[in-house]
């Protein structure tokens, strides 16, 4: 059987990490330092760098998790795009104060898709108009229960598309979940994004690829998608930094707890995220980016200021403080301010840099403090512990604190709390031990625990979803993904399993539709089903299943071939 | 501070039975439109989670028969706790308000609970107000506001001889409605005579006629009494939609309402039109209530004109607000010994149907005229399902001296009775509840 080739690059604020692997196992990884004003060139420097690595000749698949739209997002550099919503009665859009202009359209769709008044064909003529001269600017059409019902939004892409020359991104399409708010976001912040992809991915097409074969690109739950995808929903590929890690962790990690925590230990910041029953927990509706809510499914990550590069504050009474700003570089590798990294370098913990610089550093400060300079160290250690625990404390009290709904999950929580702690990140070997000692887990550093992600990156595989509705009353089926959207024949008979059923085949013929391999197991995320009951008499039933095609990560083994 | 924390907890698997109004379902719509509106992650609004009441929680409010373990389920306690989430979050300083958006509701279950009444077998608001005071002293002013179309008789009855509550109900007319009570003259025991205020309204009620109400007697009402809290038992049946009553109110009335109350707690009772009504009240309330535009909130089927407030209804529900106001502002002058005469002892007898468990109970109550406290209560009962008779002895919050010696005598002289099978004394100040 022939080798397998695979590269997975990570884009990091620091360091942009690449990983060739062979099969299931590592053939080399890379760093290079990421340059913020042309992220383009220090990829290619590190995808060239590690290629250097490759021997073979069939082209290899490249997995990217880039920051190019985190940035455009988090920087504000997405093109304007226009949105036009249709938001019925309810909350007052105007009052949700979005930082980009709405256009709202007459129409009215209710909480089980039932059209209560059409979309107002008048104002259509009129928009061209209000929308301005650019015919090219990209579109967002969003409607309240779009998720329920997509005519609305079809029916305005399709009069809209008359005249309209450019990208149009319609809410439906990127999630079935419910939230108009967040709908309206993610759905502009797509197609504000989109330009920056198109060009990103011309790009791609003048590289010469010669040994690259499939590139497909990482996206915040983990998965990966394809370039004709990422062209259509760029959205979901922002927040795949922290995917990558936590892909790195199931990749790597020789873990048998059901429940961990994975800590990621940054230099300026440590993500803390939260492995349930083997498998990472997602955001309850969507990723959160520079204060905008999406609906992007993502992994719940939070981030504290903490890592080995954050500044240390010292006050009376209080002692030490570490973070949440970042120091400049450490005292070991010629910086002016004390770090935590300093701290392992000075006590023989680390290796990096000059020890004897940082031995002096702490000596200096420990005078002023009247305390020697080793001790002084090894208390900025303790707090940094301390200050981490305190974090994975608060991390798991709110998830505690998410909401329930019904009577048996309230009476039998689902145990979240973790039995083990997996770290990862260049400063992991350092702090990881003694954080598994406070909180008294056994833990695990990742090998290659500085590479992680790339690793992470390049094991990830494509994922694919659908949320499916059926309402028996009404007799329709939806699922707005795929704008499917169909008569229930015999509603009567169409029960929960059939609506699971269906939701399964559904969701590999997306996968296929798609170009992604549809073989994996389809998993049922999430699931729900009522009676309908109206004066005392059944009257139908209502299903709603989502799915997830999930293929296993690539397991990878903890050495180099 | 945030300005909305917001218990939500529409047990989606429980219901009273599979096609009864208390099913499911009944949230379902609601927690579909919350979501979609982006509600339950709005900057102003943080949803919590409910948790259960304690044995101690409750039995500080009811006396339960045959026992708590009995006759209270899960999902009753699950809906208690949440209340007291709520009022948590409220005392410290967390929210400025709070709304129990929870099934089942509680408004019909009394002080004594045999068993289920109007769908309610604890009182929501009631643990709420006793947990407050528990909390913040037996000198806390509660007052609630019970918006229900049905009158909240089991909060009437559980504060209808306590100083520290202002219980004041607006529903539908109970010569046409469950439970058939809440007629202007059940003004409180003599305790607290005058603190129980009904405004019972015609059938077809709407918009203008709840809030005429709200301008003309509610809100002078509560200026003058001055309450620490404000609960407002939000049930959202006098919703012109709604299948179990015949009252007229929109979403848009009851956001207003909310807007003009302003309650510090709101606990959502009854409401029964699950899907025209609910979720379209619920977000009116929940914007009107975070200080919120709730001008665009609409229900999809509009009232028809004739369901629309009548020049002559309108006429009654003034005539109403006159009445009720009038001697609102002249109950200090009425001689309590003329209502409940004079003597050491005010007695009365009751029967109590229970229509969700069809169980009768017969009571035989003595009050404790007393200038010095609300007096000692002492409540026989008995039920068709449980025929032992039980003797409660109940204490005030702020008990005088004499009458605390004296419950105690009246606890061992029932004790001694062999009439007796279980003898209760509940002293809620000293968190007592002894069987």
């Amino acid at each position: 059987m022939s080798e397998f080739y695979k590269i997975g690059i990570d884009v990091g604020g620091t360091n942009t990490d690449a990983a060739l692997l062979c099969d299931s196992e590592v053939v080399a990884l890379v760093k290079v330092p990421t340059n913020h004003n042309d992220l383009l060139s220090s990829t290619m420097q590190a995808l060239h760098k590690v290629l250097d690595h490759y021997e073979g000749k069939d082209p290899l698949q490249l997995h990217l998790s880039t920051t190019l739209s985190t940035n455009a997002i988090v920087e504000g550099r997405g093109a304007p795009a226009n949105v036009v919503a249709v938001p019925g009665p309810g909350v007052n859009l105007k009052s949700l104060e979005f930082p980009f202009p709405i256009l709202e359209l007459g129409g009215y769709m209710d909480h089980r898709g039932r059209e209560v008044s059409p979309l107002d064909l008048h104002q259509i003529a009129g928009l061209r108009k209000a929308l301005g001269e650019d015919e090219a600017r990209a579109l967002a059409i969003v409607g309240k229960f779009s998720q329920r019902n997509p005519s609305h939004e079809q029916r305005l892409k399709a009069e809209l598309s008359k005249w309209h020359r450019g990208f149009i991104s319609m809410g439906h399409r990127l999630s079935g979940r419910s939230n108009f708010p967040r709908r309206i976001v993610t759905t502009y912040l797509n197609a504000s994004i989109a330009q920056h992809q198109l060009d990103f991915l011309g790009v791609w097409k003048d590289v010469d690829r010669a040994p690259l074969g499939e590139i497909l690109i990482l996206k915040a739950d983990g998965g990966t998608m394809n370039l004709e995808d990422s062209a259509e929903r760029p959205i979901e590929s922002i927040l795949s930094g922290p995917a990558a890690s936590i892909m790195g962790v199931k990749a790597l990690s020789l873990c048998q707890e059901k429940n961990y925590v994975i800590v990621d230990i940054g230099g300026t910041t440590t993500d803390l995220a939260a492995v349930v029953g083997g498998e990472a927990l997602f955001e309850r509706d969507g990723a959160t980016i520079s204060g905008y809510k999406t609906l992007v499914p993502a992994f719940l990550v939070r981030s504290i200021g903490l890592g080995g590069d954050s500044a240390l504050t010292y006050e009376e009474g209080q002692g030490i403080t570490i973070g949440p700003r970042r120091s400049g570089t450490p005292v070991c590798l010629g910086g002016e301010q004390l770090t935590p990294t300093d701290a392992a370098v000075a006590l023989g913990l680390a290796c990096l840099g000059s020890q004897e610089k940082a031995r002096q550093g702490w000596q200096r400060w420990g005078a002023t403090l009247g305390v020697d300079g080793s001790s002084l160290a090894r208390r900025v250690l303790q707090a940094f512990t301390r200050q981490l625990r305190q974090a994975v404390d608060a991390f798991y009290e709110e998830l505690e604190n998410m909401p329930l709904y019904t009577i048996q999950e309230l009476l039998h929580p689902p145990e979240l709390r973790p039995t083990a702690v997996v770290g990862l990140g260049a400063p992991a070997p350092i702090f990881i031990p003694a954080l598994g000692e406070d909180l008294d887990l056994p833990w695990e550093v990742l090998s290659f625990s500085a590479g992680a992600n790339a690793i992470g990156a390049a094991a990830a595989r494509a994922t694919v979803g659908v949320t499916l509705r059926a309402d028996t009353e009404r007799g329709s089926v939806t699922i707005p993904e795929m704008g499917y959207q169909r008569e229930i024949h015999r509603p009567l008979f169409f029960s929960i399993e059939k609506a699971r059923q269906l939701a399964e085949e559904k969701t590999r013929e997306y996968a296929n539709f798609r170009g992604y391999d549809a073989t994996g197991e389809v998993y049922i995320v999430e699931e729900e089903s009522f009676q309908m009951v109206r004066g005392f008499r059944t009257v139908g039933q209502t299903h709603m299943v989502r799915t997830q095609l999930r293929p296993e990560v690539h397991r990878v083994r903890g050495r180099t071939k | 501070m945030t300005e909305v924390g917001l218990v939500f907890f529409p047990a989606f698997d429980w219901a009273i039975s599979h096609d009864h109004p208390e099913r499911q379902e009944r949230l379902l719509y609601t927690r579909d439109q919350i979501q979609e509106e982006g509600l339950f992650d709005h900057p102003s609004i943080r949803e919590y989670r409910p948790r259960l009441a304690t044995d101690e929680e409750i039995l500080r409010t009811h006396v339960v028969l045959p026992s708590l373990h009995h006759t209270v389920a899960e999902s009753h306690r699950i809906a208690a706790g949440g209340t007291i989430v709520a009022s948590d979050l409220v005392i410290d300083g967390l929210v400025k308000h709070a709304f129990a958006l929870l099934r089942p509701p509680g408004h019909h279950a009394n002080r004594i609970v045999h068993g289920s009444r109007g769908f309610c077998v604890l009182n929501n608001e009631a643990i709420m107000v006793d947990h407050l005071r528990h909390r913040l002293g037996a000198d806390l002013k509660v007052a609630i506001v019970d918006t229900d179309a049905h009158h909240a008789d089991g909060t009437q009855d559980i504060f209808y001889n306590d100083p520290g509550v202002l219980h004041i109900s607006l529903h539908q007319d109970g010569r046409t409605l469950y439970p058939g009570t809440g007629f202007t003259s059940e003004r409180g025991g003599p305790g607290a005579y005058g603190q129980t205020v009904n405004i019972p309204l015609p059938p077809g009620t709407g918009d203008e006629g709840m809030l005429m109400v709200m301008e003309r007697v509610v809100l002078p009402i509560l200026k003058e009494w001055k309450p620490d809290y404000v609960i407002n038992a939000a049930g959202q049946d006098n919703h012109f939609s709604d299948p179990i009553t015949n009252m007229s109110f929109s979403a848009q009335g009851y956001a207003k309402l909310t807007e003009l109350l302003s309650p510090d707690l709101v606990v959502l009772e009854g409401g029964y039109s699950i899907e025209s009504a609910l979720p379209y009240i619920n977000v009116g309330l929940l914007l009107a209530l975070a200080g919120l535009d709730y001008s665009k909130v609409q229900e999809p089927v509009q009232r028809l004109d004739r369901e629309k407030q009548t020049k002559s209804l309108t006429e009654q529900v003034v005539r109403v607000c006159d009445e009720v106001i009038d001697f609102w502002q002249h109950r200090s002058e009425v001689k309590l010994e003329e209502v409940f005469g004079a003597g050491s002892l005010f007695q009365r007898q009751r029967q109590i149907y229970y229509d969700t468990d069809n169980i009768y109970e017969s009571q035989q109550e003595y009050i404790r005229l007393c200038s010095d406290c609300a007096g000692w209560r002492v409540i026989y009962t008995s039920s068709t399902k449980a025929r032992d008779l039980v003797g409660v002895v109940l204490l005030p919050w702020k008990p005088c001296q004499a009458c605390s010696v004296e419950a105690r005598e009246q606890q061992g002289e029932l004790l001694a009775d062999q009439r007796f099978s279980q003898v209760i004394c509940v002293d809620p100040a000293a968190n007592l509840h002894q069987v």
